[in-house]
């Protein structure tokens, strides 16, 4: 009976945090899109100011240990972020889907198979598969990118599996077997619309887990290579000079922390709302 | 109940297994020849070595006999050499292995202690402001990345206040590392406490400890809280491995001597039978921890236990 | 009725906000319940009765909105704050639910759950409470309470764990007890033992019982007045016999249609066979 009053509340709130997120992911990708245009320096330009100097007016985020504009850098690491972002979810989610949808509508066999697969790569963190993978594929962004996506795979697979499960439960599945219809015709036609909505909001979530091990790499070196402006890697090129250079610490890092809380503001109110279990009490 | 503990500890078993095997396999992902990688930052680098370690590694071999082969070593405890010193892998990873462990429980008594009065504190004003504030602070928390949060604890306490040392493995050292780790994760804690909490309150035993006249603490300690810890201790299990992965970061940050910290000086050396013996121990041990805190889940709650 | 009431209920209204308009559950309903009698709430589920037991304890959730007066022993409870709510509930008003499965806490022990009520109200030690629960267990005819104790709810049936709430209730020794469907989700033969404990709880402890139920039979068999509950309203209220032998709300009219035994019920009651002789 109270929930009745709080769901409403929380649904406001939820639908508040939905907009503050969107609006924020919005605000970054036209930066991203736009990032030459608005950085007001050469992002790759050493002595473009004097070395290490502190926020102004002409440096709005400071410069770095080779002079480089800060904020030119940090505008462009939003390009590199998001691509990487965008390139290992689309590529993660595909690869998961398939893999989900075909444990869900094969054989028995098959499916046990898969899911026993799936669940031990889900049992450990996806920026320590991605770093593993890395190691061995070598340092890069393209490379990163795909151990990235690769980490990303279980997750989905898994999601997608239990959705599709779910639907599998229902009449109109039954239904449209009962008429003859092949796996694929079944998943692709009728599937797939119900189960879309939520995997839209499943890839928000895995977008923040692609930036921060994108980040994570990088910090350490296994990532995208300096004097690429990642986010990571400006903090890790940065890390000697943080005493004296405090804004080098600072601005990626904020950068990062806005970026990853708009996608996870995205992802946990839709979850919310989008609850299937919101019936229940 | 045996049943059950027996299924889970082959479950475990079956995990390690096929870690092993792909850990074995991985070595095939490098592009190029894995041999001349690893050696490029060797000095002895002759073509005699090359050879020799090829031969050693199984890997002029089909894939699956090599594979096959790295399983069988493991199984006897041999998990290489590394390609710097030629050192066991096993020995340099098992000396440093505890520190990991005990930083990742110190992490872990953290993000338990700050996350599970929060979670509390938010699933009893539920609806209200305390809950709201709970919340999204715990968004922000799973926001912040780990390494950054911990170059500001460095920069913050260690630097310009001066109070903690910077790097190193005493005890002392570890407060900022752990502090660390568990305010990361607390956010997961608090979330799980405040649904399973949420979860118990609803129940009607609840109520009928309210209808008995105990006062709301007892009514909130004794007869919620409890039911929804067992929960919670589910949640642990996951909380480690989660814990244990982000720790390979701080502890490079921290240069922690731990595990972590040497499988990344591995990774950039491309020290690959040492990152095949990081994966395999590091596998192991979330696999050891999670399985003892299911079967420990088991004893908690009474229903299983009687089984 | 020989003694004041000491439970008065009087235009009591309960609403719960919802989406479009909000929901009357109870409707200016007034009663009175004094010790020693034993008061039927019957109507059907979503009636508002367990909304009306509830408010008696201020068990409700907090988005409701009461309107009315309830007063216990002769005190207002609209003036009472928690914490001395806290000591009335359990100590002068007491609650059985209908759902023993759920009812009680999976994991703490019986024991545990029967002595926290005596320790909290009447501070006894542990050995003495476990004694008390003991001997309340004793009086519910059940022979091994010691092993009973021990366990854990879900080790026990539910006819049992309906027994123990009951021991745990009455052991406090409140001055009413609300029982609301207390023997809806138990078998036959058990439902006759609680009735009847029922029946002598207020013959022989003087206990004023509001006895929520759906089940005209019961109503029939144990009680002395009766209040036929609908749509939140009571229309229809007096003693058993009058208004089972005469009933005046079409209500009342067709619920007795439906139910054969209340002919036999009657009979049992009034024929003083002994089971239920007042």
């Amino acid at each position: 009976m109270t929930d009745i009053v709080q769901r409403s509340r929380q649904d406001r709130s939820a639908s508040l945090a939905i907009l503050v997120g969107a609006t924020i992911v919005a605000a970054l990708v036209a930066i991203a899109t736009f990032a030459p245009f608005l950085a007001p320096y050469d992002a790759m330009k050493m002595a473009a100011g004097p070395r290490l100097s502190a926020p102004s007016a002409t440096h709005l985020f400071g410069t770095d240990e080779f002079g480089r504009d800060l904020f030119s850098r940090i505008l462009l690491g939003a390009r590199l972020s998001l691509g990487i972002g965008i390139a290992a979810v689309m590529s993660g989610l595909l690869v998961g889907a398939l893999l989900g949808l075909i444990a869900a509508f094969s054989s028995r066999y098959v499916e046990i198979a898969v899911l026993r697969l799936i669940d031990v790569l889900y049992s450990f963190p996806d920026t320590l598969i991605a770093l593993t993978l890395v190691a061995f594929l070598g340092p890069g962004m393209e490379n990163a990118t795909l151990a990235i996506a690769a980490s990303l795979v279980p997750f989905y697979a898994r999601v997608t599996y239990a959705l599709s499960a779910g639907e599998r439960a229902k009449p109109y599945v039954e239904a449209a077997r009962l008429t003859g219809i092949g796996s694929t015709r079944l998943v692709r036609v009728h599937v797939m619309p119900n189960i879309g909505h939520s995997m839209i909001v499943m890839a928000t979530i895995g977008f923040s887990s692609a930036i921060l091990s994108a980040a994570g790499l990088s910090f350490l070196g296994l990532g995208v290579q300096p004097p690429s402006p990642e986010w990571g890697a400006i903090l890790a090129s940065g890390r000697n000079y943080i005493t004296k250079a405090p804004w080098i610490l600072i601005f990626p890092g904020l950068a990062l922390c806005v970026t990853v809380l708009s996608f996870n503001l995205i992802g946990d109110s839709s979850r919310e709302l989008f609850d299937p279990r919101r019936g229940r009490r | 109940m045996l049943y059950l503990v027996s299924r889970k500890v082959l479950l475990a078993l079956f995990t390690v297994l096929v870690v092993i095997i792909l850990s074995g396999f991985l070595i095939h992902v490098v592009p190029g020849d894995p041999v001349t990688t690893m050696m490029a930052r060797s000095v002895t680098a002759s073509p005699e070595a090359i050879a020799e370690i090829r031969q050693r590694l199984g890997l002029d071999l089909p894939v699956w006999r090599q594979v096959g082969l790295y399983v069988w070593r493991v199984f006897q405890g041999d998990l290489g050499t590394t390609v710097r010193g030629n050192e066991p892998v096993l020995t340099l990873l098992m000396q440093r292995l505890p520190n990991t462990f005990m930083l990742a429980v110190a992490g872990l008594v953290v993000a338990l202690l700050i996350g599970i009065p929060l979670g509390f504190l938010a699933a009893v004003n539920r609806g209200r402001l305390a809950d709201t504030a709970v919340m999204v602070v715990a968004v922000f928390g799973v926001s912040v990345p780990t390494f950054w949060l911990g170059l500001i604890m460095i920069q913050v306490f260690a630097v310009k206040l001066g109070l903690l040392p910077v790097a190193g493995s005493g005890w002392r050292n570890i407060i900022l590392p752990a502090l660390t780790l568990g305010l990361t994760h607390c956010a997961l804690v608090a979330r799980m406490t405040r649904s399973a909490l949420v979860e118990v309150l609803g129940e009607d035993y609840i109520r009928t400890a309210r209808a008995r006249g105990l006062r709301e603490h007892q009514v909130l300690l004794v007869h919620a809280l409890r039911p929804a810890l067992i929960s919670i201790v589910t949640v642990v299990g996951l909380l480690f491995a989660y814990l244990l992965g982000g720790q390979v970061i701080v502890e490079n940050v921290f240069s922690w001597n731990g595990i972590g910290r040497l499988a990344v000086q591995a990774m950039l050396e491309r020290d690959y039978p040492m990152i095949q013996g990081f994966i395999v121990v590091f596998a192991t041990s979330v696999v050891v921890v999670s399985t003892l805190i299911d079967v420990l889940y088991s004893f908690l709650d009474p229903r299983t236990r009687m089984q | 009725m020989l003694n004041p009431p000491y439970l008065q209920v009087r235009d009591l209204s309960v609403s719960f906000p919802g989406k479009d308009a909000d929901f009357k559950a109870v409707d200016n309903v007034s009663f009175d319940l004094a010790q020693g009698e034993i008061l039927a709430l019957v109507g059907e589920s979503g009636g508002g009765k367990s909304v009306t037991s509830l408010s008696i304890m201020k068990l409700l959730p907090e988005a409701s909105q009461l309107a009315g007066k309830i007063s216990i022993n002769g005190i207002d409870i609209a003036k009472k704050d928690r914490r001395s709510m806290e000591n009335v509930r359990g100590a002068k008003v007491g609650m059985i639910f209908q759902e023993p499965m759920t009812s009680l806490n999976p994991v703490l022990t019986i024991a545990r759950q029967m002595t926290e009520g005596l320790r909290r109200h009447m501070s006894l030690s542990k050995k003495e409470a476990a004694e008390v629960a003991k001997a309340s267990l004793l009086d519910l005819g059940i022979t091994d309470p010691d092993r009973i104790m021990a366990q854990y709810p879900h080790q026990l049936s539910g006819g049992m764990r309906q027994r123990v709430m009951i021991a745990a209730a009455i052991a406090l020794k409140p001055a009413i007890l609300i029982a609301d469907e207390p023997t809806t989700a138990l078998d036959v033969t058990v439902q006759a033992h609680v009735l009847d404990l029922l029946v002598d709880l207020k013959s022989q402890r003087g206990t004023g019982i509001l006895l929520i139920t759906h089940d005209i039979a019961v109503v029939a068999e144990t009680a002395d007045r009766v209040a036929m509950m609908r749509n939140g309203r009571i229309v229809e209220m007096g003693s058993v016999e009058e208004v089972l032998n005469a009933p005046k709300h079409e209500y009342t009219k067709a619920l007795l249609a439906s139910h054969l035994s209340v002919e036999a019920g009657l009979k049992i009651r009034t024929g003083g066979s002994g089971r239920r002789a007042q």
